[in-house]
């Protein structure tokens, strides 16, 4: 041993460590989840009013299509709702790494958080009370946005006591969260009359979303993925406390608070487009980090990959609930809200997780 | 004792550490009150002192974790506070008292940690960061746990993981705070045993808030005594344990003897003072 400190130039080669089962898992399971999504999303062009068969779905993409309509049915609705299913499903399983991350606490989402929900405030606010000329469009993401950063500030000063805490902060989300989403109600009883399209929108659907659509929700995607998997480095350091991160060099609050608005901006991207889908932000993030640990260079793309997959399943499934069993003509012409869907299988299957885990 | 301070270039010993007229305070209590203590490197530093007397305070204050409201610590000669917070972390490595992580971590994964400060934002490792990462798990005889998950391994191994994150910081001074706390006496000699080794082969200045003062004696050259925010004796621990002192700051009565073994002040508390 030498007696000075300093890098010690090793006298044998560095043998690479053992490897975690995690870390091995990992690229299997990043190429398989990968191959899920796309198989579901062969799956979710295929289904609808008319069904189209995986061959005809690439015909129709090469624009080699035997039958026009199908091409049309595929460019028009079918590719770009899928797009936007899986995109947002991304943008909310990544949001919800984040969140657990910072809160430290694996309950933690875009809905618990209050984000979501005063995203939806927002909308709602300015649907309801706008000139009818401005209501929709592009600024519905930005209204999103507003009202999701407003709700994280509002939960973040209020959580504040000479210093934030990852647990004052998750409660504070929640009862947040639930006054914007009693508010968002009261709007909507003193303006009946919108409430069947709004509602949808309050559960998060993804039925009739076009290219209109698209061109909202990319733009966000582009800026707010790249910045939410670079913050994994920044994620594990805070998550093992503020004291050890701060002493590893880092500045907890403001990392905190950057990360927070990382991810602000995925939910707020992805709710102005689908509105408050629940749960899968939950429950991506959650199986991702059992099947990789809790690395976050690991289960933030792990996360985004399996909400996508699950989102994109509900949709699938809420689509097909849709074609054979009509709940009413209102469900028969819009289709089943996935949101509904997500929220009534999710959350048993997360008390499910939860006990398991308990045990 | 046996390590000596790094000689400046003028032949004085060098100061890693100095606070100077530091006082911190919780709100309405001032824990911290014009604290004068001067770090030499190379050194064994323990902290003692009976609970809420401000160690951890102390610890945390001269590792930046805290600021103080008024007086300065100075890392190498320069203020802390006008240091960017990564090149502290690259000179100055602290383990708190009780750390928490995702128990899903695995140690190597820990460890890893450890390179925040010296690799770029999108940390990535080079070469000399796998080396610094293994030869932490090394010190610490952690090598063959680095892919076992946190919240599998014993309170020992945990202790010995941080210790590891620590020192894959590859920084000249070392800040402990009670590193000795749950682990049982064999583990907690061989943490001590590991501090005694990073100082006399690889001449860390480490300080350490210890609760032991035997330990404390056998293992650190010199003894800060704290009571109440305010240092009430320092020296060599020959000098500094005293039955005056031990009744005076724990309020217990002490014989004090030599330890047969390496002639450090060993403490025998048979009771509290007044309760005889």
């Amino acid at each position: 041993m030498r007696p000075c400190h300093g890098v010690v130039r090793a006298t044998t080669a560095v043998a690479p460590l053992p490897r975690s089962a995690g870390a091995r898992r990992f690229p299997i399971l990043l190429a398989s989840v990968g191959a899920l999504v796309v198989a579901l999303a062969a799956l979710h062009i295929g289904l609808g009013t008319v069904r189209i068969a995986p061959g005809e779905i690439a015909a129709a993409m090469l624009d080699r299509a035997a039958d026009p309509v199908h091409r049309q049915i595929v460019w028009e609705l079918r590719l770009p709702r899928m797009l936007i299913a899986l995109v947002a499903g991304v943008m909310l399983g990544l949001a919800g790494a984040l969140l657990q991350a910072i809160t430290r606490n694996p309950l933690a989402s875009p809905s618990l958080t209050g984000i979501s929900a005063g995203g939806v405030l927002a909308v709602v606010a300015w649907l309801s009370f706008a000139p009818a000329g401005l209501a929709g469009g592009g600024v519905l993401p930005l209204l999103a946005l507003a009202g999701g950063l407003a709700t994280i500030a509002l939960v973040y000063t209020l959580s504040w006591q000479g210093g934030s805490d990852p647990t004052r902060l998750a409660l504070c989300g929640i009862l947040v969260g639930a006054i914007c989403s009693a508010l968002t109600l009261l709007l909507l009883v003193l303006d009946a009359q919108r409430l069947g399209s709004v509602l949808r929108w309050i559960i998060g659907s993804i039925n009739g979303r076009v290219w209109v659509h698209w061109e909202i929700l990319w733009p966000w995607a582009l800026v707010a993925l790249p910045l939410g998997l670079l913050s994994a480095g920044a994620a594990n350091a805070l998550g093992l406390g503020d004291a050890t991160a701060a002493g590893l060099g880092q500045r907890p609050e403001r990392a905190r608070a950057a990360l927070l608005f990382v991810a602000a901006l995925l939910t707020a991207g992805a709710v102005a487009v689908v509105g408050a889908i629940g749960f899968i932000g939950l429950i991506g993030p959650h199986l991702a980090r059992r099947l990789v640990g809790d690395d976050a260079r690991r289960a933030f793309p792990l996360s985004a990959l399996v909400a996508a997959a699950i989102l994109l399943a509900a949709d699938v499934v809420a689509q097909a609930l849709t074609l054979d069993f009509p709940f009413g003509d209102a469900t028969r012409r819009a289709g089943l809200p996935v949101g509904a869907l997500t929220a009534l299988l999710g959350a048993p299957f997360f008390l499910y997780l939860m006990l398991r885990e308990e045990r | 004792m046996s390590a000596v301070g790094k000689k400046g270039r003028d032949g004085t010993t060098s100061s890693a550490l100095r606070a100077a007229g530091v006082r911190v305070s919780y709100g309405d209590r001032t824990v911290l009150d014009g604290l004068e203590l001067d770090i030499t490197s190379g050194t064994v530093t323990a902290v003692v002192g009976p609970n809420g007397s401000g160690k951890s305070t102390l610890l945390k204050t001269l590792a930046r974790l805290l600021r103080s409201a008024e007086g300065t610590v100075f890392l190498d000669g320069t203020a802390i506070t006008s240091l960017p917070t990564a090149a502290v972390a690259r000179r100055l490595a602290v383990l708190p008292q009780g750390p928490t992580a995702p128990g899903g971590l695995t140690v190597g994964e820990l460890v890893e940690q450890g390179r925040y400060p010296h690799t770029g934002p999108l940390r990535m490792l080079r070469m000399q960061d796998h080396e610094a990462i293994r030869t932490a798990l090394t010190l610490t005889d952690m090598t063959a746990y680095a892919a076992r998950p946190l919240d599998s391994l014993s309170g020992g191994e945990r202790q010995r993981a941080w210790i590891a994150l620590a020192l894959a910081q590859d920084t000249p001074t070392l800040l402990l705070d009670e590193p000795t706390t749950f682990l049982d006496i064999g583990h907690q000699l061989e943490v001590l045993e590991l501090i005694r080794r990073l100082n006399r082969e690889r001449g860390l200045t480490i300080v350490l808030v210890l609760h032991d003062l035997n330990q404390a004696a056998r293992y650190a050259e010199r003894l800060v005594v704290l009571d109440r925010g305010r240092i009430v004796a320092d020296g060599v621990p020959r000098d500094v344990l005293t039955t005056a002192l031990l009744a005076e700051v724990f309020g217990v009565r002490t014989h004090i003897l030599a330890d047969p073994e390496s002639g450090a002040p060993l403490c025998l508390p048979y009771g509290v003072v007044g309760h005889d």
